[in-house]
């Protein structure tokens, strides 16, 4: 069999790399080692979450399906940064683990141009530095022009529960270890990372009535732009605290934790520590928080978030049941870390090819980041790429002024990874322009050129961005009475503490017909923030200019007098396209950067023999 | 102008005569051209030999001290090879074109500092304060400059920053991490914090005007009638005559000026014609350059005289230029006096040129005026107007931030001032990232679930 895209994995970042492909026309296999086994959520039940939720936001802009997904099955829903401005508020779900991946497995089923291989790759073929097939660990062997690896936590994968160590990607999964060595023979650089889960309990063992409650908002603000209102029964979270007791019993046995006695070797992530980290590291904090979570509606188990721990299981039992109101409590599963290799993903273009092997694609864990919003979207670019290659149109980039996706992109290939990468909301300069309301402004016109955006979402998309257009001027025509009077509703918007929402309420202004709390959000931000705003897109201009000084193909930054070694090193390896993203790597300086762009700039005016 | 591979050499004294005369060469090939110059097969780093030097037709010319600093740790961080010689200009220029000869390059204006810069052995306001260093005429200059060099100003304006990007760090942890039952800042703390780091900022730019005079000097122009003393006080606080002192009123036609140093400011004094009706042209164009000397000067001192009574002329003068930085100065002191110190809008110091009592009150004051100020010694000196510029380019944007913060806008928008403050300071301390951020923010805090 041949095929334009062969996805490797159909965890999230394989599920939207297929869809993304074959909707561009390509046709795509998923080679996954099971059916059973697709868009699972292997650690905590929740889809979004603060930048998570934007990054979902922007898949749903460019066409993809995890926006779709949590609003068709999510069990809870909330706006995390509510009372805060704008450009944090950020959705999340309590997902049902089991509905999300069989709505994403069906809705994968219903595309012709997909089909699934159920095998382990074993071996990624290529002639004359550029992919050429696929073997798998049974013989088999796949003809295709692109490759997208998602491979997750399975590359060499180890889990470490207390001493014990099991080789697999998931708890009772085999790990890749073939493919990883497939990886490895191209002479990519990697790493060991390592990522842990908490362990999960018996739902009829656990007395909830002792515990606060913690409720979604009503109504349901939806992740997809697709989406009308939501109307559902949402469940209940439930918090509570770790005691002293707790706290004595984990600095007793830190030992025993594969993290404290040198057995993992692997960086975990600073933004998700496990329970001992917590309460070894910080020491004079005299609790913290655990959430109970159920990790779907009809299902027994219950996630016990932010209870990630690798200490032995008889241990993690006497942990939870010295927690006031799990004193009965029973484990199903046992909490676990796991240590995976992943390649540095200073290895990989713009398009998230790698520069080794021509048509090969990363996304996801294999790239050094966590999360199941990260790896959709990076799944989706990759997809995206891989399909443009084969059909010769542009590749998809966003830029780091038009979406979290670019960031992560950018933040990845330029810095590489030292631990787990995150989103977080902090590492957008240009935050007011990012906001989950302006996703499909942002964006979908993006997914439209490249071909993932569908008429369906492109004739919503047009409708909103006309009536954002007629109630721009309707704002602007309107008068409303404030307590200093009538005054043009422009003006009196701009204080803050009148709300176009309240305007359109008292019918001091009308908005166009089937205008949405979307639309409002947007149109009162805009209003509100303009100057900040003006500014930002003043700094993106600006910066543009650095962004589209190319640096030549085979550029030698050790021919650049007066940069230091350490420099040099750190930009061969990443071979920045542009001045801007030569800036963004770390160890560079405003002069070193100055004397980099004098010197392409002399060198490209005259040409050296 | 960016090449470094290269070995530069150029004379790194003072043009003219002097004790001694440095040579200076820089680059992988120091040692190699020096060894060419000297009579000695090798120098030991960072020895002083002592051998003579050759031109470039091989006839020694003089006896040297020769000393090599290998890279990195010289000035500029590549091999150094400096050259002590007699201070003969003559001398001097043989030696540079002999290292020329030997395959050396003469360097542009500033390329040793620029070269340190670009291999990292100082950072940009060190290598500007060298040039500030090396152009300074007085000891408070030089040690304003040397303050910098140091790194002073650099570690107060980092101070700052810290402070700045530990408070953004709070604000940032706020946004990123609203489920995690902390509260990074108290309501109303960010406010605070801002208000003091915005006072901090202020209290060098307070120091920044001192420093400003520092650096470029001072305007202090002497005006008064004719014959009131002006040019034999211009003469005094000089030290020698430089102006031409008659007892017949108009003497002074033009301006005359000098620099001199008043309390560690260097200050250009002018002495101007009296001001008077002119008898012909040249002295009236005299007088009418006195005014404009009166009204852009930087300091005025008036001179008016004790022993005869205030006429009109005074009056204007006194009144011309109330509210500036200036002296009222009463000579004549040890002769009766004709009126009364009150009748003045502002105290007057009184003066006898003739016994000198007061001289030294007259000189104290003017420096004063200048903005030497008895303060200031605490604080590093802002002498540099780039600085100068960054600083109030941060502190307008705390300004901004503290309205945000105290008005309750999002954290997102008192943010952004917060970073535009944060860019000003940080072309002083080097830029951070949003890695460098969250960094801190998990250092200082347990967050994740």
């Amino acid at each position: 069999m041949n095929y334009d895209v062969i996805v490797i994995g159909a965890g999230h970042a394989g599920c939207e790399a297929a869809w993304a492909a074959a909707r561009m026309g390509a046709s795509v296999a998923i080679c996954t080692m099971s059916r059973e086994t697709v868009a699972l959520m292997p650690c905590n039940p929740a889809i979004g979450g603060t930048a998570k939720g934007h990054l979902v936001r922007e898949i749903d802009a460019l066409g993809g399906l995890m926006g779709r997904a949590i609003d068709a099955t999510g069990l809870q829903f909330k706006i995390l940064n509510r009372t805060r401005g704008p450009a944090v508020w950020s959705p999340r779900a309590q997902a049902d683990k089991r509905r999300y991946a069989a709505w994403m497995r069906e809705t994968l089923d219903r595309e012709p141009r997909i089909d699934w291989i159920v095998g382990a790759a074993a071996r990624i073929e290529t002639d004359a530095g550029h992919v050429s097939g696929l073997v798998l660990e049974d013989g088999r062997r796949l003809g295709c022009r692109a490759v997208v690896v998602t491979t997750g936590t399975f590359l060499n994968g180890l889990i470490h529960i207390g001493r014990e160590q099991i080789v697999a990607g998931r708890a009772g999964e085999p790990a890749s270890e073939q493919l990883a060595a497939s990886v490895r023979s191209y002479g990519f650089r990697c790493g060991r990372l390592k990522t842990g889960t908490p362990p999960r309990l018996h739902r009829a063992s656990i007395d909830f009535s002792r515990f606060d409650q913690q409720r979604g908002d009503e109504p349901i603000v939806p992740f997809s732009f697709l989406s009308h209102r939501l109307e559902r029964e949402q469940i209940v979270c439930h918090l509570l605290h770790t005691t002293e007791d707790v706290h004595a019993l984990v600095r007793y046995h830190v030992d025993e934790s594969p993290l404290y006695n040198g057995q993992i070797k692997g960086i975990g992530p600073r933004y998700c520590p496990s329970l001992e980290d917590k309460i070894m590291r910080f020491p004079d904090r005299e609790r913290h928080q655990i959430f109970l979570e159920p990790e779907g509606l009809d299902v027994d188990e219950i996630y016990v978030n932010g209870f990630s721990t690798s200490l032995p299981r008889e241990i993690q039992l006497a942990l939870i049941r010295a927690l006031p109101g799990l004193e009965r409590a029973e484990m199903i599963r046992p909490g676990y870390a796991v240590e995976y290799d992943f390649v540095q993903p200073t290895e990989l273009r713009p398009t998230l090819e790698t520069k080794r092997v021509g048509g090969l694609y990363f996304a996801g864990q294999i790239n050094g980041t966590s999360g199941y919003e990260e790896a959709a979207g990076q799944g989706l670019l990759a997809g995206v790429n891989a399909a443009a290659r084969i059909i010769r149109r542009e590749p998809l980039i966003v830029g780091r002024d038009q979406g979290y996706l670019g960031i992560m992109v950018d933040d990845l290939i330029a810095q590489g990874c030292l631990e787990p990468y995150r989103m977080f909301t902090s590492r957008a300069e240009h935050r007011l322009l990012l906001r989950i309301d302006n996703a499909d402004l942002r964006l979908t016109p993006l997914g439209r050129a490249a071909g993932t955006v569908d008429d369906e979402r492109w004739a919503i998309f047009e409708e909103r961005r006309a009536r954002l257009e007629k109630n721009r001027s309707r704002i602007r025509e309107s008068v409303c009475a404030t307590p200093a009077g009538r005054v043009p509703a422009l003006r009196a918007l701009r204080q803050p503490e009148i709300r176009l929402s309240d305007l359109v309420a008292t019918r001091q202004l009308d908005l166009e017909d089937g205008s949405t709390a979307l639309d409002v959000a947007s149109l009162e931000t805009e209003i509100k923030y303009e100057g900040y705003l003006r500014r930002q897109r003043s700094e993106v201009s600006r910066t543009r200019r650095l962004e589209t000084r190319r640096i030549p193909a085979g550029f030698r930054f050790d021919g650049v007098p007066g940069l230091s070694n350490e420099i040099v090193q750190r930009l061969s390896e990443v071979l920045p396209a542009t001045v801007g993203q030569a800036g963004r790597v770390p160890g560079m300086t405003p002069a070193a950067l100055a004397v980099l762009a004098a010197f392409i700039d002399r060198s490209s005016a005259a040409p050296s023999p | 102008v960016f090449s470094t591979d290269d070995t530069i050499v150029a004379v790194a004294t003072p043009p003219g005569h002097g004790g001694i005369g440095v040579v200076r060469l820089s680059g992988a090939c120091a040692g190699r051209v020096a060894v060419q110059l000297v009579e000695c097969a090798a120098l030991e780093p960072r020895q002083a030999t002592f051998t003579r030097v050759r031109a470039a037709n091989g006839s020694p010319i003089d006896e040297v001290v020769a000393t090599l600093f290998p890279s990195p740790r010289s000035y500029t961080g590549e091999d150094v090879v400096e050259i002590s010689a007699h201070g003969s200009p003559v001398l001097l220029a043989e030696i540079v074109r002999a290292a020329v000869e030997h395959g050396a390059r003469l360097a542009e204006p500033g390329e040793f500092t620029l070269r340190a810069f670009l291999n990292g052995r100082i950072d940009l306001p060190q290598a500007e304060a060298v040039a500030d260093l090396v152009n300074a005429v007085t000891p408070g200059q030089a040690r304003a400059a040397f303050d910098q060099l140091n790194g002073t100003l650099t570690t107060t304006i980092a101070e700052i920053e810290r402070g700045l990007f530990d408070l953004s760090a709070k604000l940032e942890a706020s946004l990123d991490f609203p489920d995690e039952g902390y509260h990074f800042l108290a309501p109303g703390e960010a406010r605070a914090a801002i208000d003091r780091l915005a006072a901090r900022i202020d209290a060098l730019l307070a120091g920044a005007t001192r420093g400003r005079a520092m650096r470029e000097g001072r305007v202090a122009a002497i005006c008064g009638r004719p014959n009131v003393g002006k040019s034999s006080l211009f003469n005094r606080l000089l030290g020698f005559d430089r102006a031409i002192v008659t007892a017949v009123e108009g003497t002074t036609r033009d301006l005359v000026d000098e620099r001199l140093d008043l309390e560690g400011v260097p200050v250009r004094l002018v002495d101007t014609a009296g001001m008077r009706d002119a008898m012909d042209e040249v002295e009236a164009e005299g007088i009418a350059r006195a005014g404009r000397a009166v009204d852009t000067a930087d300091v005025v001192v008036v001179m008016l005289d004790r022993s005869r009574p205030l006429e009109a002329s005074d009056r204007d003068l006194c009144s011309r230029t109330r509210g500036r930085p200036r002296v009222l100065v009463a000579n004549k002191s040890d002769l009766p006096a004709a009126w009364r110190l009150d009748e003045l809008d502002a105290g007057a110091i009184e003066l006898s040129l003739a016994t000198g009592d007061g001289l030294e009150a007259v000189r104290r004051a003017i420096g004063e005026a200048a903005g030497a100020g008895a303060d200031g010694r605490d604080l590093p000196s802002v002498t540099n107007a780039r600085h100068a510029a960054l600083l109030e380019r941060a502190r307008d944007a705390l300004g901004r931030a503290a309205g945000a913060a105290g008005a309750a806008a999002p954290e997102e928008i008192v943010l952004e001032d917060l970073g535009d403050a944060r860019a000003a300071l940080e072309e002083v301390t080097g830029a951070r990232t949003s890695e460098d951020l969250l960094r801190h923010i998990f250092q200082t805090f347990c967050i994740g679930k």
